[in-house]
């Protein structure tokens, strides 16, 4: 034992160091041989022996020794507890592994929600709503809030480079919460090419716009119009009975719908949240 | 789209319709039940409540013409007008 952390050692002073040196290790083990040799029948029974134990540990090795790390060995010597304690080793690094793998998992996990969230929508068809299925038994059940009438205005606007003239066919309709309504609008292609246009609309005020449901219109989708061609485009919507009860909407009485057409490019795909 | 740049200010959120877009009527087959709502509109200062059995035709109107998808017209909102024309004007 000695002779790893004194490594120029002659043999001789070796000896004489390991009989002085009260504090190494193997004479540790030499004193411990002593009670282990069989017939011993020395100073005392197993109580004094372990006394006598106890002190070696508190002669414990000097600080040198213990600077200089020995590499790892199994801090038993009996056989059978060095067995069990490579097991335990194995078995730590197993958990070990498991652990950092479930870290890993986690942040990547954490990446992969946004597309998985967005198919998840795009399945149930939910679109941002946290609501499932509010859209058609709503509509059946609910009844219209007759003491609050809403004045619904129409405008429509085109982008500089779609030459449609498009406009509303009604400047205004006073409707109630909980009523479904129709609306036109009215679009020619005064050109001689079919032209292709595609339409969002916006709402204004912002916060009654979450009120205001679209049963069917015709927004999102591209809209093709021959050339000198002239259609009636509705929208029929309603808005929800909810927003006579919405303290916020107390003075909100007049809501503008607009609706905006763009041409439809090749490859254009409108930036409609949450849908790509 | 809303254009206030504004973080941390509410924006508008387009949604899309709940059923969809009104395949377009090129050859004109509910045109005259458009009309005929749009009279009724303009004669009682567009009052809504008022014209909801005109809207009603004309929805039916689309829906024999495949120009829209069959619905039971309770899902639409007309589940007072489908018992008794009495109920409303």
């Amino acid at each position: 034992m000695g002779g790893l952390w004194r490594p120029r050692w002659r043999p001789i002073v070796f000896c004489g160091w390991r009989w002085s040196h009260p504090g190494s290790p193997a004479r540790a083990a030499e004193r411990v041989e002593a009670f282990l040799r069989p017939g011993w029948n020395g100073k005392g029974d197993a109580e004094w022996g372990l006394r006598w134990l106890g002190t070696w540990t508190r002669t414990s090795p000097p600080a040198r020794d213990r600077a200089v790390q020995p590499p790892r060995r199994p801090k038993s010597t009996n056989p059978f507890t060095r067995a069990q304690e490579e097991d335990w080793r194995r078995r730590n690094k197993t958990v070990l592994t498991y652990v950092v793998a479930a870290a890993v998992g986690m942040l990547g996990a954490s990446y992969a929600a946004v597309p998985l969230y967005r198919l998840y929508c795009q399945t149930t068809g939910l679109g941002g709503s946290a609501v499932a299925g509010h859209a058609s038994d709503q509509i059946e059940n609910m009844v219209p809030v007759k003491d609050r009438i809403i004045k619904v205005t129409f405008n429509a606007d085109v982008h500089a480079s779609l030459q449609w003239n498009f406009r509303p066919q009604q400047t205004e309709i006073y409707v109630v919460p909980g009523e479904t309504a129709l609306a036109f609008y009215k679009a020619k292609n005064p050109t001689d090419k079919p032209v292709i246009g595609i339409s969002t609309y916006n709402v204004v005020p912002f916060e009654a716009g979450q009120y205001f449901n679209k049963i069917q219109c015709f927004c999102f989708e591209e809209q093709r119009l021959n050339p000198q061609e002239e259609v009636d485009m509705p929208v029929f919507f309603y808005i929800d009975p909810e927003f006579a009860e919405d303290p916020k909407m107390v003075n909100v009485d007049l809501i503008t719908l607009s609706y905006t057409f763009f041409e439809a490019k090749e490859g254009y795909k409108l930036p409609v949240p949450g849908y790509n | 789209m809303s254009t206030a740049m504004n973080f941390g200010t509410k924006s508008f959120q387009p949604r899309p319709p709940d059923k969809g877009s009104f395949p377009l009527d090129h050859f004109g087959e509910c045109k005259s039940f458009k009309e005929k709502f749009m009279k009724c509109l303009r004669d009682n200062n567009f009052e809504n409540a008022l014209c909801r059995n005109q809207s009603k035709e004309y929805l039916e109107c689309r829906m024999n013409r495949q120009l829209m998808a069959q619905e039971p017209l309770e899902k639409l909102g007309f589940r007072d007008l489908i018992n008794g024309k009495s109920e409303k004007k």
